[in-house]
């Protein structure tokens, strides 16, 4: 019976999978009427489509593809990705090829997802096994999280959109997920690949060290080593097999030499292809460069641009210092509070960049979102799920809608549209702030039960 | 055994302090009935308020300086304008078979004055719904490919260039033209149009080029204008145009003889441009005059509710009223100025006022109950207009390209004489002179003064900043109740589950949180977006339909329902037939539907508010009180109170005069009688919103399903009920 429940289970889940594929490949057959890769909540200047196909034309004509400030992103993406801007196959859509590649990059980003999200199961529910806490979740219906979680990520529309509007960040969402899932089924070689890519992609992954080295370091799931005593003090035997390990620094050497050794791969491929048109330096002044000193000021779903649109210019680099700190600042104290649950804290660390990075799209929080779907047991007590919801469905309406206003009808103006990305920022807090609170409060819990199940046991 | 346990949780976790805007917030939420009950009301009175709040309006805008040069233009030019005229009378009498006569007589003139004229040649488009097209770009630069030759129609475009600018704004004057029947009053537009034309051929002062557009209205006036508005603002590149005008010989014709003459004058073939607009008159005559004095009329609803700039609104009303002796009038809802009910409401504001002024003498409130009525007949056509979301006349075309635009109708005291007819070419050129001249200053477009705003009288006007608060009283009550129908059911399911299982269990349950309890809603939410995708397939039906030939409205109109009613079947057995295991029968899971709906509600208005204000204050009004008392038929029944009763009755009436269709017939019978109703009726309605892409029908369709739940819901309900009786 309950085979065939979770036969069924699966099931609806390849049906949901395909669907939202065949809704893709839908929406790819009339991108003329949608529009989408030119609204500034899909595209942003590091993740256009058309500066990538600006870029790779402007190398095809032996040109630097940095010239002109126009190509942003990794030279390695416009010799895998850039034949696909130009290459066409009659009587189909222009960018087909192309579609069809991040279409493909959605699907192994949710597989990865689900994989890793059964990981983090497992390990969950090994650590209440080995607290005697299987008991209590016995009749209450346990999700399976990485279906949960791949689900939300392949129909959430921020990634459909992201996908549809040909930008760049199913790719970059794919080397996060990829090296969450390497660290969390501790494949080292994979887990450091993902980890250099996706801060070569997109600069902002590269807080996610922190995570990836917890995971590696005492794995996916680890209460704090108290409780486990406290649980096997009152029985008496302290059960050493049971105890979860402690932190061990072997893989994590192992990591830095593989990290090492895939930048300076990674190093010398980008070196080779830029080789005629300035090199590294080139590279790193106009990718990390430009996404540190926000040059661009055209308007985007984050908070940044309007700031620096207003400041005075002898002030720019205090509040650039000050933003940039301000990620910088939030990664001790979470660390610190959160080092038991190495994906949560990925999970938040990513939230908090894709609010503060200075070129936020909504594929950033197709991220994040999908990511949230690893932890709906534990977050099944968040409050104000409602009003997030709620609050998320009326921003993305409310966008586009006050950027005709301002754009099109002329009848609005920057502030309109301003104010729905602060909005937008507000929600991110509450989701940030209302997550942590409850996933704390779920320790709190599991502390109660322990020392409950003490007191039982006392009288 | 669980005493103990209690009292050491409860010595753990002291009740935390609650913050005070969080104590306000739970005092608003449990008591929501009341403030909803408040909001409301004072919502709508705040609605009917409006007129007394309205300000004057001033002109924003320094460099405009209205009025501040003595007109310039004298007899000469209006004894020109009679000339054009009468030639324009006697073409007519003459007769020729396409108008093209007339078209010619007036670039004849145009080319006398020393004006380049070229003629634009355009096939009237075929309105057609776009329903992805709301929110892009206006330019759809689309060719279409099945042009006939029989039907075109000719624009006849004149451009002065200005001796003082730089040829980058121009400033644009509309007169639509019918060749084949045009009236007395049509011939007159041209007229002043001409004596303003010749004019400023000859003044130093112009800083931005002159375009007069003669747009040929036999397609009607907005075709005509937008036809021409799509050829300037996107230029083609591709050579379809030039097949077409090979194909078709008699167009040529008419440029060939054209060319030959007046060979050497500045004539050209191809399309003229001149600079950006900075603004775009429309100049009517009404045949038929008012009977007490020359009147002026101004239009200035676009599509979607949007509207120009007041400043050109107020320079018009200012040199009309104190420079021409014109009375300007706005449209009205003559049917409401002779409401008894609305004239005491504005007595007991009059009288209120009174005693207001009574207390502090500084008080300046209120104003006279007659002013009052026509204050609220004006604002209630200003929504209404608004509301449509159609435009009132061709001068919505340029709004669709951030133009800012009116349509002035003058309608003269009628008499035949020659006197009066200059009187009018007169006073109507020296005003359109005026208004030139004073945009003509401009060094920005316009910018200074609103956009949003509704107008009670040519002079008065209540800003966004005003009208939105009783929007938002309106709507307040949605966010609130929504809130405490959520933390009802939540606590609530909680309570249930304690009463049913043991103590030992109650802990358990309480404790290990893992049954997902606070993401229970995510069941109503799925129930509310079928409902949804529902809508948005009925709203996009009637695409499809009108590909279907020769289907009279009636028949389409029952197409229409029988498809959207399969469509919902259809979904529902797709989707794991939602609407069935929603069992409603449970009280909570009601009220989170009853939640979902309202915020999803909440979303949708406040979202329609930024796009159309006006559309979003009738849906508030109407939709608000349905929202608030939808309640199952079961559950009040079972009830049987006086109350519930009470209830059911409002609920099937209101959920009645919100269903589209109802609404429809309703107003169409209270403003027409109900004699004329009839169902086609209804599809024309729509055909002609969606064919000016309105947002109001994405509205209805979208938002109006959007409360069906809580009918669905509540019809459903007792319906089960039967067939579980059955079985």
């Amino acid at each position: 019976m309950e085979k065939l429940k979770k036969k069924i289970g699966s099931l609806s889940f390849w049906n949901w999978v395909i669907a939202s594929i065949i809704f893709r490949l839908i929406l790819i057959y009339f991108p003329k009427n949608l529009n989408l890769s030119s609204r500034p909540e899909v595209s942003t200047p590091l993740t256009s489509f058309r500066r990538l196909a600006e870029g790779y034309w402007l190398k095809q004509s032996s040109m630097s593809p940095y010239a002109g400030s126009m190509f942003h992103g990794s030279p390695l993406l416009l010799s895998l990705l850039g034949p696909l801007t130009v290459k066409r196959i009659e009587g189909q859509p222009n960018h087909l090829l192309y579609s069809l590649v991040s279409v493909i990059a959605d699907l192994v980003s949710a597989m990865l997802i689900r994989a890793t999200g059964q990981n983090l199961q497992f390990a969950y529910l090994r650590t209440l096994g080995s607290l005697d806490l299987v008991k209590q979740i016995e009749g209450s219906e346990l999700r399976s999280s990485g279906d949960v979680a791949a689900l939300i990520y392949l129909c959430n529309p921020f990634t459909i959109v992201a996908c549809v509007g040909l930008s760049t960040s199913p790719i970059e969402n794919m080397a996060v997920i990829l090296c969450l899932y390497g660290a969390c089924s501790r494949l080292i070689p994979l887990a450091a690949f993902g980890w250099v890519i996706a801060t070569h992609l997109s600069l902002y992954p590269a807080i996610l060290i922190i995570p990836v080295i917890f995971l590696l370091g005492c794995g996916p799931d680890a209460p704090p080593r108290k409780l486990f005593l406290q649980r096997h003090q009152q029985k008496g035997v302290l059960n050493e097999s049971k105890l979860p390990p402690g932190f061990t620094w072997r893989p994590i050497i192992h990591f830095a030499f593989w990290t090492l050794v895939w930048s300076v791969y990674l190093l010398v491929l980008c070196g080779i292809s830029l080789k005629q048109f300035g090199g590294l330096w080139e590279m790193f002044k106009s990718t990390y460069g430009f996404i540190l000193t926000v040059e661009d000021l055209s308007p985007n779903i984050g908070v940044l641009w309007y700031f620096f649109a207003e400041v005075f210019e002898f002030f720019r680099n205090f509040f650039l210092i000050v933003f940039h700190v301000n990620i910088l600042f939030i990664i001790l104290p979470l660390a610190i509070r959160l080092h038991h649950r190495p994906c949560y804290l990925a999970f938040v660390y990513i939230t908090i960049c894709s609010m503060l990075k200075s070129h936020p799209s909504v594929g950033d929080s197709a991220l994040y979102l999908g990511l949230l779907g690893w932890f709906v047991n534990e977050l099944s007590d968040m409050q104000f799920s409602l009003f997030l919801f709620c609050g998320y469905v009326g921003v993305s309406l409310l966008s586009p809608v006050m950027h005709n206003l301002w754009i099109w009808r002329g009848t609005g103006n920057a502030n309109f549209y301003f104010a729905t990305a602060m909005v937008y920022a507000c929600l991110q807090i509450v989701l940030v702030v209302e997550g942590v609170s409850a996933m704390l409060n779920h320790d709190r819990k599991l502390r109660h039960l322990i020392t409950g199940k003490l007191h039982e046991a006392k009288s | 055994m669980a005493e103990p346990k209690e009292k050491s949780h409860n010595d753990q976790k002291p009740k935390p302090r609650v913050r005070p805007i969080v104590r306000l917030g739970i005092f608003l939420v449990s008591h929501s009935f009341l403030v909803s009950v408040v909001c409301c009301t004072s919502g709508v009175l705040a609605l009917f308020l409006l007129p007394v709040l309205a300000k004057n309006t001033y002109i924003s805008e320094n460099a405009l300086m209205p009025g501040s040069a003595s007109p310039m233009l004298s007899n000469q030019h209006v004894l020109d304008g009679n000339r054009l005229v009468k030639d324009l009378t006697n073409s007519n009498l003459k007769s020729s078979e396409t108008g093209i006569e007339s078209h010619k007589i007036i670039a004849q003139y145009m080319l006398d004055l020393g004006a380049e004229v070229s003629f634009h040649k355009f096939h009237p488009q075929m309105n057609q719904f776009h329903p992805l097209h709301f929110f892009s770009s206006p330019d759809s630069g689309k060719i279409q490919e099945n042009y006939s030759c029989s039907s075109y129609g000719i624009n006849t475009v004149g451009i002065i260039r200005a001796p003082r600018g730089d040829g980058k704004e121009a400033i644009v004057l509309v007169t639509p033209y019918n060749a084949l029947k045009s009236g007395f009053g049509e011939a007159l537009s041209l007229g002043i149009a001409y004596s303003v034309f010749s004019l400023l051929t000859q003044v130093t002062w112009l800083a931005k080029d002159i375009i007069w557009l003669v747009a040929d209205s036999q397609f009607g006036e907005y075709a005509a204008v937008s036809a021409w508005l799509r050829e300037y603002q996107t230029p083609k590149f591709s050579s379809l145009s030039t097949l077409n005008s090979e194909m078709c010989p008699d167009i040529n014709n008419l440029f060939e003889i054209k060319v030959h003459s007046v060979a050497g004058s500045k004539f050209s073939n191809s399309f003229r441009r001149a600079g950006t607009m900075a603004a775009a008159l429309v100049l009517k005559v009404r045949d038929q005059g008012e009977q007490f004095e020359d009147t002026i009329s101004i239009y200035a609803e676009a599509s979607n509710g949007q509207m120009p700039n007041l400043d050109l609104i107020n320079v018009v009303n200012y040199l009309a009223v104190h420079r021409q002796g014109l009375r300007v009038n706005v449209e009205k809802l003559r049917s409401l100025l002779n409401s008894s009910w609305l004239k005491s409401l504005g007595e007991i504001f009059e009288s209120l006022a009174k005693v207001a002024k009574t207390l502090n003498p500084k008080c300046k409130f209120g104003i006279p109950a007659t002013e009052y009525v026509e204050g609220t007949a004006t604002l209630a056509s200003s929504l209404y207009y608004q509301a449509l979301g159609v435009p009132t006349g061709p001068h919505g075309a340029f709004r669709d390209y951030q133009v800012d635009a009116i349509t002035l109708e003058i309608s003269p005291k009628f008499s035949l004489d020659k006197v009066w007819r200059n009187d009018i070419l007169l006073r109507g050129g020296r005003l359109i002179e005026g208004v030139i001249r004073s945009v003509n200053n401009l060094l920005e477009k316009f910018h200074q003064s609103f956009f949003l705003y509704l107008l009670t009288s040519p002079s008065k006007f209540v800003s966004v900043g005003v009208y939105m608060i009783a929007f938002a009283l309106l709507i307040a009550p949605l966010p609130m109740v929504a809130a405490s129908l959520y933390v009802d059911a939540n606590s609530s399911s909680n309570f249930l589950k304690g009463d049913s299982s043991t103590p030992s269990a109650i802990t358990d349950a309480a404790e290990h949180g893992i049954t997902i309890r606070s993401w229970k809603w995510l069941n109503s939410a799925k129930l509310v977006f079928i409902v949804h995708l529902w809508g948005a397939i009925v709203s996009l039906l009637p695409y499809f339909i009108c590909q279907i030939p020769d289907c009279s409205p009636m028949t389409s109109f029952v197409i229409w329902v029988l498809l959207s009613i399969l469509s919902l079947l259809i979904l529902n057995s797709v989707l794991a037939s939602p609407l069935a295991c929603v069992k409603a029968s449970q009280e909570k899971e009601w009220a989170l539907v009853k939640s979902v709906t309202i915020s999803s509600m909440f979303i949708g208005l406040g979202l329609m508010s930024v796009i159309n204000f006006a559309t979003a204050e009738i849906g508030a009004l109407l939709m608000v009180p349905m929202c608030l008392l939808a309640q199952p038929l079961k559950l009040d029944l079972r009830a049987g109170t006086l109350r519930s009763c009470c209830r059911i009755i409002c609920n099937l009436v209101l959920g009645h005069i919100a269903f589209p269709p109802a609404a429809f017939f309703l107003l169409k019978g209270m403003l027409e009688g109900f004699g004329s109703a009839n169902v086609g009726d209804f599809w024309m309605w729509v055909e002609s919103l969606w064919a000016w892409n309105s947002a109001t029908y994405l509205f209805i369709g979208l938002l109006r399903s959007g409360s069906n739940p809580l009918m669905i819901e509540s019809i459903q309900v007792p319906l089960m009920d039967r067939v579980g009786a059955c079985e």
